[in-house]
């Protein structure tokens, strides 16, 4: 792997000029990047060692999880004005923190947590989930003139695998097919101009993780090991022997030693949900993102560096309340509230907390009534019909918003038990207090893993940042 | 930190302007010695932010010229005027924000005093120098470079060139490959396919000496072929695909159809490129780009995305730098590509620096002037108009040696100009750039004549050389390509017969190879019970033919299909499955016998509740004789709810057997009707879809097969860990090879010792070694089975001898 270097964003473009004429084909190659500069980067110590991402896909409306308003219960005739929140506040094991009724277990760790109530995202017009969803994951707004890394890609090229047979970027609960924005999904689930190397391995299902680590269905082990060695006999007796030293050959042949080596490795038994004891299974709860989360500390404790966890973005399907807003979201706060509390109790029990940044996000929140900020131009995307409550159908947070918006973050080096940054108690409900915008955001979860913000690899001969022009910087009020 | 510093230090710099102007000056200083004393100066100091394509605060040095025309605050240094001279002040001001150089020790005062007197001199130059070689600048204009003297009877224009060039550089010439080799590349090159053993073999055993060039045109001949494959290298340059985003809302149009006939014609590629810029129906797709829903970056409105594809596909010129800001790495400024962004524009377009706008709005213009521009006042289409006649006129050069550099590119595995999208790079060899680009022009900007000139080649027709790393783009001989994802996929779905029937891009249709007459006719069936209503979901039924023949047909085709899905045997040899009804399976070849043979198909109902199900299936036969034949579903079939075992045979007879029924409404399925008359008049096998016209899977992905959301000319040339393990365990090569096996093992009876001479044939285009036989025959064991054979497959389809295009 190439150490990237760092650089002062100011100097960057005149450092890589002089390397250009000592570049050589590899550099060339399309998608391979050069490490950048010519000073060693200046890494921060690291926080942590692996990061997982809890991904609360489709805009998680922050009144009705994180950042409760006030409360109005359904009421037939209500004025919407009057609907900040739908779900009334309940204690947390901090003090002054309350969060939304329904979250109950998450309220018992909150302890452990640190609480942005201040994140805000830049208005992309009309507000498509996907685009925002890019703009979080890669730091960059799409459409790119180059295919931007995954955030995930970052900390695969940067920092590596922890365990050499462990993927360093795995993805767990998306499809990335059959569903109307699958396409814009997969063009930032990817590693990038790095290169499928530092792509993610996607598990969909987490319940049949393990069988994206053992041979095909159908094929007994035996079988696989002995179809194994027929291939390398082959090779070995191959009459094209000249081309034994060809790097090309070569390089395809550690790919596939190393791929062999996993599906053979003990490490695959992380894969595998059906070896946790069965108490444990039920704690993570029956729901994908429940067994998602489970699968995701197994991982973590046998050494992946960053793992993605979503409740899956499918349009008009989960956090994307259109209609029916409060009660799609009980079953929301159902889905992850078991999960996220018992993932951070085992994190905690095995002492990987302190080393294993977790932190939940959202491309956006929701409000009753604004749609986007406070003057977008965006259109209505909700189904509201009139200012008074009718149906319980419009009970619920079903505009897009991004002034105001929650992000969770646990263990890694951050506080415990406490809040930063705070939205208006009266509409619009924007940041009103130390926002935080993705590069900061992004700055933060980096520098805790020990990436710098201004990490850079050049791409058609121009650097390219891990936060935009390397100007993301780490919110220092959250850090322990 | 520039020379010049826009300066909060206004005050300071008046008043050291001051005191310099009070020391009074004694006598008239000795001159400088500029090559001795001045440079070693400025090269300690400053040029290493101020000289060549490095020119902090606008400002450069590396030539007298520029040094004269001072930074982007105005002048540096006036000749004969130390005093006042920003230069002088900058280099001895105690100021630490002032000076220059910033960092460091800054210069000695003798220093400072040598450049004071440098000033006071005249600011001497040695003529010509310059601290850093020019930037080249890549030629404009074509030419025609005079062919080298033919060595050792290599005429090839090709290898007069390259000849001359390896004996000057002491290269050696790579060896000339042998036949089996040859023929693999050229197919794959042209093709995209592997060779038939038949071709192969017919091929090997033509002893005439110009079967090398003849077996090129045939190749280039079968334009089918040729389209199915260079579309994906189109596709990847194009950005076009048949599913990814913009699609959705229609922010982004294919050119598929376009593009296919194209390629089929072997449009000319000057009236190609014009149709691209100035565009058809059919070609617009291209130049409307991807378009977002929601506000986009000033650098991506759809007009700027123009100017950066044109220039990038056409020219090699990247403008995404110079789409955001004067290019730090090239001549291309903020305004060049805006100039060209406006051409594409039908309102006024401003000017956004760094996505600020700047007021200014564009003028459209074209980066080469000196070949003629566009008249801005024109309307948008006559201005594309104008905008393809200069990009195609004869003098752009660039133009020609943009695409020959390319096709170079694909077929040798390195660039002449590498990478070739970076055209401003000097090329290793500017006299072979330049002969085939005039040449390509020449003979009617003709791909398929340049693609054949290249392989009628002795260079092309030598071995790839063995390298330690990708190194130099220089000539060592052609380098090992990895195959394109669709050249795997192809590769496999033609070995094992296991291609879908029918393609997502939406191409003109096939010529229909064979004359199969009538189209089809059989019937959908199904269960007797319930044949009005939806079928339960899941249900599983098993049907059954049984005729009689006098003979064995000598021909056999058979479409076959199932809604939702089905398991076919013919006289108890499992020959097909599949469990989507849009993809019919043909089949070229059936397992008949004189007398009476049975058919067998193990049916299955999908879906979560009640749906139509219904079975599909027609055989034509054809005798020795030339007498035709027919099986076909519907009457005559019957069904029953015992199921056979996995071989299609029943321990215990059904106890009843009922007649099947043609399901009522034949036109629930009307969909594959097309699908199907095709595969029974194209001969049932064969890789009837390409999959280059198919939408890109997890396997295509695991390959390699690129997003196309960016302009892709290269793709990742290495096997990565997580798609090796794709390869090991992935679903659908593991499904391809399984039913690969099957069918391979129902077309007769093999020995381990035929298949695999087979297999050696068809995927490696050579025989197995007596060691290689041997290792396949213990693997297949002494009756092959289709797991023990789907191994095997497995494992030649993994050697890098197969993967790698060489």
């Amino acid at each position: 792997m190439t150490t990237p270097l760092p650089l002062d964003p100011e100097d960057s473009r005149r450092d890589f000029l002089r390397k250009l004429a000592a570049a050589s084909l590899a550099a060339w190659a399309a998608p391979v990047p050069r490490a950048h500069g010519v000073e060693p980067v200046k890494h921060p110590v690291a926080k942590a060692d692996a990061c997982i991402v809890l991904w609360m896909g489709g805009g998680m409306a922050a009144p009705d999880t994180f950042d409760p308003k006030r409360y109005q219960p359904f009421e037939k005739g209500v004025s919407m004005s009057k609907i900040l929140s739908t779900f009334p506040a309940i204690r947390t094991a901090v003090d002054n923190i309350q969060i939304c009724q329904g979250l109950e277990q998450i309220a018992s760790v909150m302890d452990r947590a640190t609480l942005i109530r201040s994140a805000v995202q830049p208005d992309l017009g009309s507000i498509l989930h996907s685009r925002h969803q890019y703009h979080w994951h890669t730091g960059y707004v799409p459409p790119q003139t180059v295919a931007a890394p995954h955030i995930g890609a970052w900390m695969s090229k940067v920092l590596g695998p922890r365990n050499p047979v462990m993927p360093a970027f795995i993805n767990i609960g998306q499809r990335l097919e059959g569903h109307g924005e699958s396409e814009e999904l997969k063009a930032f689930t990817q590693g990038g101009f790095f290169g499928a190397e530092y792509g993610p391995m996607n598990l969909p299902f987490p319940g049949e993780a393990a069988n994206a680590v053992r041979p095909p269905g159908g094929m007994t082990a035996g079988r696989f090991e002995n179809r194994h060695a027929m291939y390398k006999r082959l090779i070995d007796r191959s009459p094209q022997r000249d081309y034994l030293s060809d790097y090309q050959q070569e390089s395809m042949l550690r790919s596939m030693e190393n791929a062999h080596r996993l599906l053979m490795s003990k490490e695959r038994a992380a894969f595998d949900l059906a070896l946790e004891p069965r108490e444990k299974v039920a704690a993570y709860g029956e729901s994908n993102f429940g067994q998602g989360c489970l699968l995701a500390r197994r991982l973590v404790e046998n050494g992946a560096r960053f793992v993605e966890v979503t409740t899956e973005y499918v349009p008009f399907l989960h956090w994307d309340t259109h209609a029916d807003g409060h009660s799609t979201l009980e079953r929301m706060h159902r889905e992850i509230d078991a999960p996220i509390a018992q993932l951070i109790r085992d994190l905690e029990e095995r002492g990987l907390l302190d080393r294993t940044l977790v932190v939940l996000a959202s491309e956006f929140s929701r409000d009753a009534m604004i749609e986007g900020v406070p003057g977008s131009a965006a259109t209505d995307q909700a189904t509201v019909a009139g200012d008074r409550l009718e149906s319980p159908k419009h009970y619920g947070l079903h505009r897009h918003f991004t002034g105001g918006t929650s992000v969770v973050m646990f263990g890694g080096g951050m506080k415990k038990g406490f809040v930063y940054g705070e939205t208006a108690p009266e509409r619009p409900l924007v940041a009103v207090k130390d926002p935080v915008t993705i590069p900061d955001l992004h700055a933060t979860i980096f520098t805790a893993m020990g990436i710098s913000p201004k990490t850079a690899y050049d791409i058609e001969q121009r650097p390219f940042y891990a936060t935009i022009d390397g100007k993301g910087v780490p919110v220092a009020g959250v850090v322990a | 930190m520039g020379v010049v510093r826009r300066d909060k230090g206004g005050i300071m710099r008046t008043l050291t302007g001051l005191i310099l102007c009070a020391v009074p000056v004694v006598a008239a200083p000795p001159a400088a010695d500029f090559a001795h004393e001045v440079v070693p100066i400025l090269k300690k100091h400053c040029v290493e932010c101020h000289s060549g394509a490095k020119k902090k605060a606008g400002f450069s040095m590396n030539t007298r010229e520029e040094f004269m025309a001072g930074s982007e605050n105005g002048p540096v240094a006036k000749a004969f005027e130390s005093h006042g001279s920003r230069l002088v002040e900058v280099i001895g001001t105690s100021d630490k924000d002032e000076r220059m150089p910033p960092k460091g020790e800054g210069l000695s005062a003798e220093e400072i005093a040598t450049l004071t007197r440098w000033v006071d001199a005249g600011l001497p130059w040695e003529e010509g120098f310059a601290f850093q070689p020019a930037a080249w600048e890549p030629p404009l204009r074509p030419s025609r470079p005079e062919l080298p003297p033919v060595v050792d009877g290599r005429e090839h224009p090709v290898d007069r060139l390259l000849d001359a060039w390896m004996a000057e550089k002491r290269v050696a010439r790579p060896e000339p490959l042998g036949d089996g080799a040859f023929l693999r590349r050229v197919t794959l090159d042209i093709t995209g396919l592997l060779p038939t053993p038949e071709a192969l073999a017919a091929f090997l055993a033509d002893g005439a000496p110009d079967k090398r060039s003849r077996v090129i045109d045939a190749l280039l001949a079968d334009r089918e072929a040729y389209a199915g494959h260079w579309i994906s290298f189109w596709n990847d340059l194009l950005r076009n695909d048949y599913a990814g985003t913009g699609y959705i809302d229609g922010g982004r149009s294919q050119i598929t159809g376009w593009l296919y006939e194209a390629l089929l014609g072997n449009k000319p590629y000057d009236v190609f490129a014009r149709e691209l810029i100035a565009p058809t129906a059919g070609s617009e797709g291209f130049s409307r780009g991807i378009k977002w829903r929601g506000a986009v970056s000033a650098g991506q409105v759809v007009p700027v995305q123009f100017a950066q594809s044109v220039g990038q596909v056409f020219l090699g010129i990247n403008l995404k730098c110079a789409s955001c800001h004067d290019s730090f790495i090239d001549r291309w400024k903020l305004s060049d590509a805006y100039g060209l962004a406006a051409i594409y524009a039908d309102q006024p377009l401003e000017l956004h620096r760094c996505d600020v706008p700047t007021g200014k709005q564009a003028t459209p213009a074209w980066l080469f002037p000196e070949i003629g521009q566009v008249d801005a006042k024109l309307p948008r289409d006559e201005r594309l108009k104008q905008l393809a006649g200069l990009m195609t006129h004869p003098e752009n050069g660039r133009f020609t040696r943009t695409i020959v550099n390319r096709v170079w590119h694909r077929l040798t595995g390195a660039g002449i100009v590498h990478p070739v999208d970076a055209m401003q790079t000097p090329p290793w060899h500017a006299g072979l750039l330049d002969w085939l680009a005039s040449e390509f022009a020449a003979t009617g900007y003709d791909l398929q004549k340049l693609i054949r000139l290249i392989c009628t080649s002795q260079a092309y027709q030598s071995r790839a050389a063995v390298l330690a790393g990708e190194g130099t783009p220089e000539w060592r001989g052609p380098r090992a390509r990895r195959m394109t994802a669709e050249q795997f996929v192809d590769a496999v779905w033609r070995l094992t017969g296991t291609a879908p029937a029918k393609a997502d891009a939406n191409v003109a249709p096939r010529a229909a190879a064979g004359g199969g007459g009538a189209g089809p006719g059989a019937a959908w069936v199904w269960s007797s019970d319930g044949v009005k209503e939806p079928h339960e979901a899941g249900q599983t039924i098993a049907l059954r033919h049984r005729f009689t023949l006098a003979a064995v047909p000598e021909k056999a085709v058979a479409a076959v299909t199932c809604d939702n899905g089905f398991v076919l045997f013919v006289n108890g040899r499992k020959v097909a499955e599949s469990g989507n009804w849009e993809q019919p399976v043909g089949l070229a070849e059936l397992p008949l016998k004189v007398g009476e043979n049975e058919i067998v198909a193990v049916a299955t109902n999908g879906g979560s509740g009640p749906n139509p199900a219904g079975f599909w299936f027609e055989a034509r036969l054809t005798s020795a004789k030339g007498e035709s034949g027919v099986v076909r579903s519907g009457r005559g079939w019957e069904w029953t709810a015992d199921l056979p075992d996995k071989d299609g045979r029943w321990v215990r007879e059904p106890s009843k057997w009922l007649p099947a029924v043609a399901h009522a409404r034949q036109g629930t399925w009307a969909a594959v009707n097309g699908t199907l008359a095709e595969i029974l008049a194209g001969g049932g096998g064969g890789p009837v879809v390409r999959a280059s016209l198919m939408k890109s899977d997890l396997l295509m992905r695991a390959l390699g097969r690129p997003n196309r959301e960016q302009i892709v000319s290269t793709r990742p040339a290495e096997l990565t860990t997580l798609e090796a393990m794709d390869l090991n365990n992935g679903a659908i090569l593991t499904g391809l090879l399984d039913r690969g096996a099957t069918q391979i093992l129902a077309k007769r009876a093999w020995t381990a010792a035929e298949l695999t001479e087979w297999l050696y044939a068809g995927a490696l285009s050579r025989k197995p070694t007596d060691e290689e036989r041997e290792v396949a025959g213990e693997l297949l064991g002494g009756s092959p089975t289709a797991s023990s054979l789907a191994d095997l497959l497995w494992a030649v389809c993994m050697l890098p001898e197969f993967q790698l295009v060489r």
